[in-house]
């Protein structure tokens, strides 16, 4: 019998980890909720904030919002089809890996239709939302061209997160625990990547385009649509090229996943 | 009940309140980036709310030395009172464990109360370092004087019991869902902004301001470092602490309700 596709393998594997999760109603309902509570309360904090201070390093509420409408939006797209990579330090804890690896479909895969998670759907609701409505209150003059680069970006945005927590499930192998770690870098992106990034100082913006490269993710790609790219001490080439950066991301972080898998032990009887 | 059966009794919420501790102690190598990662949330906060002044003068009345301070701590204090895995009493409910719990001669509430408290002494040096950082780089500043500094400590222990108690209301839904994730990350964000850890209630708009102090989460954080930056004073304080207290009296006696209630919806789940 032939193998069927990894996006047929996939799409059976997330159908049932779907309908797992939608046996709970009232946790599907809440768990929605929870997604927008958790980015509106980011949104609303701007909102607060910038109702009071008028603009943050020279940005104002229409530029922030705009980035971070992009960088929920990419956030969504990574939540949506990868946010089960979080589960991997507990299944490795715990040994279930044990049972994944005994399984004949690409471990990788496998993690990832682990669980479905449904508070992502209200990421994607939102995240949506924002980016419908901020892209069009943003100071851009909006073309085919520009639209499509917004696309390309907020893609490359998802991969670059998709990458980070590829890395880290590589590192939990190796690591007792990553929980910390995790939620260290979701938390920084979901409190931080939304600023202009340049205003901590270039030390600390360089370290946001190399070692946790959460500059990627909105921020480079919206100075190049706000005509914001001379605020960026990197060449125009180079911040204009920032949404292919996802795909080198994912690359490397999948290259340390499969480096580290056999170093996994079980830690059971 | 006895004199003995009431030592057996504290005993036993000191066990479990020892269990909570190490259970987070044993994971040495999390705790340690815990702690380095709070730092650094830190110290962007403090970076954000300085940018943010930038030149200005004082914004609703508060100056920037304040507005950074109370950033540090606010962040500090979420850390211990909020952290991402609190109860293990979904959990307990989820693998059936509940079933052995009930059986055990402490009530279930003290039990669960006492791990809680554990996990929350277990991550004060996490608050500690967080803050002995923030006050290294210049970002705190002393109580106006010895006796808001008192208040602070008692405000801050009326914020814990107001925290806990909440955690563990919203924990209990999971008697009537088994899924408790939803509730939990509502509540958590819900509370994070509503307690004001995110951005005190001076920046906050009439109407925001107003429906928040009619809610329990501004116990939490907001009145304990009010007082002690000194925002809040005199009557005024006493008042909030007033109001604090209250809020425990009403959110134990809900607790009680709940927990009532839940007793009959008991399932044991796996065998």
């Amino acid at each position: 019998m032939a193998e069927p596709s990894w996006l047929r393998q996939y799409l059976i594997l997330e159908r049932a980890a779907l309908r797992a999760q939608l046996q709970y109603r009232v946790n599907f309902w809440t768990t929605l909720m929870g997604g927008v509570a958790f980015q509106g309360t980011q949104l609303l904090f701007l909102g607060v904030l910038l109702g009071k201070f008028g603009v943050i390093a020279g940005w104002g509420f229409p530029e922030v919002a705009f980035v971070f409408a992009m960088r929920l939006a990419s956030h969504a797209l990574y939540v949506v089809p990868f946010g089960a990579l979080m589960l991997t330090d507990e299944m490795v804890r715990d040994g279930e890996f044990d049972r994944v690896l005994l399984r004949p479909v690409n471990p990788f895969l496998q993690l990832v239709t682990r669980r479905f998670s449904l508070m992502s759907l209200g990421d994607a609701l939102l995240g949506v939302g924002a980016l419908v409505i901020f892209s069009r209150q943003a100071p851009v003059d909006w073309d085919a061209v520009k639209i499509a680069y917004l696309l390309l970006a907020v893609l490359g945005g998802s991969l670059i997160e998709t990458g980070i927590a590829t890395f880290f499930c590589g590192l939990s192998f190796v690591a007792t625990s990553t929980f910390s770690l995790r939620i260290f870098a979701d938390s920084s992106i979901t409190q931080f990547s939304g600023y202009p990034l340049t205003m901590f100082g270039r030390p600390a913006f360089y370290a946001f385009c190399t070692a946790f490269p959460m500059a990627f993710i909105s921020f480079l790609p919206a100075t190049v649509l706000l005509h914001r790219t001379s605020d960026v001490p990197l060449p125009i080439w180079l911040t204009t090229a920032s949404p292919l950066a996802g795909a080198l991301a994912l690359t490397l972080g999948y290259a340390f996943f499969t480096r580290m898998m056999p170093k996994y032990t079980s830690p059971g009887s | 009940m006895s004199t003995a059966e009431q030592a057996a009794r504290i005993r036993a919420f000191r066990g479990m309140t020892r269990a909570g501790t190490r259970s987070l102690l044993i994971y040495r190598g999390d705790l340690l980036t815990g702690a380095v990662t709070l730092v650094i949330q830190v110290v962007l906060a403090i970076a954000v709310w300085r940018i943010v002044y930038g030149d200005r003068g004082p914004v609703a009345g508060v100056d920037v030395h304040t507005a950074v301070a109370y950033a540090a701590i606010a962040a500090c204090l979420q850390s211990v009172l909020l952290p991402w895995q609190f109860s293990s009493l979904p959990m307990r409910i989820r693998n059936g464990q509940i079933a052995t719990d009930l059986t055990r001669p402490l009530g279930l509430m003290w039990q669960v109360l006492g791990q809680n408290f554990g996990v929350l002494l277990g991550r004060l040096p996490l608050g500690a370092i967080g803050l002995a950082v923030a006050g290294v780089i210049g970002a705190l500043v002393l109580p106006p004087s010895g006796g808001a500094f008192l208040l602070s400590l008692v405000a801050t222990v009326a914020g814990v019991l107001v925290a806990m108690l909440c955690n563990l209301i919203v924990s209990m839904v999971t008697f009537w869902t088994f899924e408790v994730g939803g509730p939990l990350i509502v509540y958590r964000f819900g509370s994070a902004f509503l307690s004001g850890s995110l951005i005190p209630l001076w920046f906050m708009p009439g109407w925001l301001r107003s429906s928040v102090e009619w809610l329990p989460f501004q116990a939490q954080v907001y009145t304990p470092v009010s007082i002690y930056l000194g925002r809040l004073r005199g009557g005024e304080a006493l008042a909030l602490v007033g109001v604090q207290l209250l809020w425990v009296v009403v959110l134990a006696v809900l607790l009680e309700l709940v927990w009532r209630r839940a007793r009959h919806k008991v399932v044991v789940q796996g065998g």
